[in-house]
């Protein structure tokens, strides 16, 4: 454990074997896995012990279709090919993947991708695993079948699991020791988890770490948090059996949605990968024309508004902050487009987020944690002020004082008129931020606790987002 | 174009489609070769037609698939084609044998004959490259590059999940022209093109460190996917020679 940029997924890897030999930069000291001096080894000899699972599913499937990918570090390793075959549908199997050998990787779910990437790590059946995060881009359904695996491999005793994950509800009870690192790198301690929670809560907290009550606890908008309610007015935002498909013929990824957002109004918009919720947010922003039916943002057609009108009005984090990074500096990013006195309040916003300029601005956004771009980028939004503030999954792999820090400076946006619409599978954030929750389905918009809906609470909802701790 | 074609069983099983890539691969280069040395309009567009026979028949090809992967290609060779025709350098030769007029251009005998036969070769050209590409699994063409001809595995591999990459890629250029747009900036911009090589590349080092940490290249290798020569091998390769032969003689 350790807040966002400590060093958790640089130590993950260099037990992999992969720093310093692929990840340039200084080291000094030992690290020895099952007896071996990583650095100065062999990568065949470390790669044949460790096994790593990253963050981001795409980008570690190498091969087109399933069961190839999962032969791909059998084949490495110079598995014969009737031994291949037996393992290849056994590792599938118990990723609960059964069948799927023939699917291709491209096509599947966020979290079925992420199942085959670990069936793939652990089908050599490594001495150390190294999972970095897995859970971080997925879906609650997704991450939950993760983490049933993790628990499986856990309980079987035959894997060392080393796991980075701010998830602590779900990780904790994993665990036999915790290891838990300060904003700086360094050790805090090196303990169980109840003694971890007994003799160094306090200081965990106070570097920003997850514990696992902080995901147990009820989350509720803070004591004095604006109601984030406009009923008199003109909706800022308004969305009329709006309908959009990526390419003809195809399945389309927003149905006929209605949806009426007022000044001030703070909405999530929960649901599974693939619901349609990126591109609702990407329709309201004005960046997808909707294939049938209107969006007006601020009584404008956004599809029409210049650009720069538009980005007065409009702010959008995506989802994959790095696509959105424009500038070669963190200064630059922040500043790009401001006066002089917005480009100031920016800074002072980034600082809020803990990234204060003096020690980040000179930095490149592309060489930040992925928590720290996360904050990078919804402060680029954040810092323009706009009317209409869009936020895609705005708290991925974000520590507890980064987590607060946005929920606080969205409270006093929200004040100052700003409608926030948040696409988020943080159960936490949405019952923290959101005065409403929109649930989507398959494109469409299943539930509305908004305005003019049922005063009834949304039945089924808590299935589908499930209480943190679930 | 830019999407990785899907092969049906029925497609990979087909005679084509159980023919090594590499077969299917030095026949295509093969009658490429012939065709060069064809002046004739005639022989290229019988192996085209041919050719197409093939991959509908013995490659088992839906005529949707191959029809929708041939049609931006021969709307090009057509345009080609139509352009020597207008502007060829014979039809301002006073020698040459008029043919038309069509308003300001004189169309000669020379210059329809010069673009008749380039517009067949396109055409062949075109043809064979879309059923090779329709009949042969990515996958299975690397496989065959690696066991059957030696390609080294690094590269083989490395290229094959570098071309799996570009749908994303297409996708990331989407993104990243809207990420513009929201921030206030026009959506077309040269630096568009440095974020798109900025992402490429980080892709290309993760995906790299993914299988540098699942051993790849890190010694003998074995393969999940065993390619062996076959009897469809040998009769797609001696077919499609005896065709080039009688397509070379008329």
């Amino acid at each position: 454990m350790g807040p966002s940029g400590s060093g958790k997924s640089t130590l993950g890897k260099a037990v992999a074997g992969l720093v310093p030999r692929d990840v340039p930069g200084e080291w000094g000291g030992s690290l020895r896995v099952g007896g071996l001096e990583v650095a100065s080894a062999e990568p065949a000899e470390v790669a044949a012990r460790v096994g790593i699972l990253f963050q981001d599913p795409a980008s570690q499937l190498v091969m087109d279709r399933a069961a190839d990918d999962v032969a791909f570090g059998l084949e490495n390793r110079a598995w014969p090919l009737e031994a291949m075959r037996r393992r290849v549908p056994e590792a599938l199997g118990a990723v609960g993947l059964g069948g799927f050998g023939r699917r291709r990787g491209t096509r599947l779910s966020g979290g079925e991708q992420q199942r085959l990437a670990l069936a793939g790590v652990e089908a050599p059946s490594p001495a150390v695993l190294v999972l970095d995060e897995p859970t971080a881009n997925l879906d609650p359904a997704g991450a939950d079948a993760v983490f049933r695996r993790i628990a499986e491999l856990r309980s079987a005793r035959r894997t060392t699991i080393v796991l980075v994950e701010h998830r602590a509800d779900l990780a904790w009870p994993l665990a036999d020791m915790i290891l838990a690192l300060d904003e700086r790198g360094s050790p805090i301690a090196l303990e169980p988890p109840a003694r971890m929670a007994s003799r160094h809560g306090r200081r965990l907290a106070g570097e920003g770490i997850w514990l696992p009550a902080d995901w147990t606890a009820p989350a509720r908008p803070a004591d004095g948090a604006p109601p984030g309610s406009a009923a008199d007015g003109r909706p800022i935002v308004e969305v009329h059996h709006a309908r959009f498909s990526y390419a003809c013929g195809v399945e389309p990824a927003v149905r006929d949605v209605e949806l009426e957002i007022g000044a001030g109004e703070r909405v999530a918009i929960v649901g599974p990968n693939g619901s349609g919720k990126s591109t609702l947010l990407r329709l309201v922003g004005g960046l997808l024309r909707p294939s049938a039916g209107s969006i007006e943002v601020g009584g404008a057609d956004p599809r029409r508004l210049p650009a720069p009108l538009l980005a007065r009005l409009v702010g959008l984090v995506f989802q994959d902050p790095e696509l959105g990074f424009l500038g070669e500096t963190v200064a630059g990013e922040i500043g790009l487009g401001l006066d002089q006195a917005r480009a100031s309040a920016a800074g002072e916003l980034l600082e809020r987020l803990g990234m204060p300029l003096e020690a980040f601005g000179e930095r490149s956004p592309y060489r930040l944690s992925g928590g720290e771009q996360r904050r990078l980028s919804v402060a680029t939004a954040l810092a323009r002020r706009p009317r209409v503030l869009l936020l895609d999954e705005p708290t991925f792999g974000q520590d507890r004082r980064g987590w607060e820090a946005l929920a606080s400076i969205l409270d006093e946006l929200v004040e100052e008129g700003t409608a926030v619409l948040a696409a988020t599978h943080d159960a936490r954030f949405a019952a923290r931020v959101a005065g409403r929750r929109i649930q989507m389905a398959d494109g469409w918009v299943v539930a509305d606790d908004g305005p003019g809906a049922d005063d009834d609470p949304i039945t089924g909802t808590h299935e589908l987002l499930p209480a943190a701790g679930a | 174009m830019l999407t990785p074609i899907e092969l049906s069983d029925a497609q990979a099983s087909s005679l084509l489609g159980r023919t090594s890539p590499l077969v299917k691969l030095a026949l295509a280069i093969a009658w490429l070769v012939g065709l060069a040395v064809i002046g004739e309009p005639g022989p290229p567009l019988l192996l085209a037609a041919l050719a197409v026979a093939a991959g509908l028949s013995i490659g088992r090809v839906p005529p949707g698939n191959l029809a929708r992967g041939l049609a931006p290609l021969v709307l090009a060779a057509t345009s080609i084609a139509l352009a020597n025709l207008l502007w060829a350098g014979a039809n301002t030769d006073p020698a040459a044998t008029e043919l038309a007029r069509l308003g300001p251009f004189r169309i000669t005998r020379e210059a329809a004959e010069a673009a008749g036969a380039l517009a067949s070769r396109v055409l062949a050209i075109v043809a064979v490259g879309a059923v090779f590409a329709q009949t042969t699994d990515p996958t299975r063409l690397v496989d065959a590059l690696v066991q059957q001809a030696r390609v080294p595995e690094r590269f083989a591999y490395g290229a094959l999940a570098a071309y799996q990459a570009v749908p994303g890629l297409a996708e990331d250029l989407v993104t990243l022209r809207q990420a513009r747009r929201i921030r206030g900036l026009r959506g077309w911009h040269p630096r568009l093109l440095l974020g798109l090589l900025v992402r490429a590349i980080r892709h290309a080092d993760q995906l790299a460190l993914a299988m540098d940490a699942r051993a790849f290249g890190s010694g003998p290798r074995t393969t999940f996917r065993p390619i062996r020569w076959g009897w469809p091998d040998l009769v797609v390769g001696i077919g499609g020679l005896a065709v080039l032969a009688l397509a070379l003689r008329i």
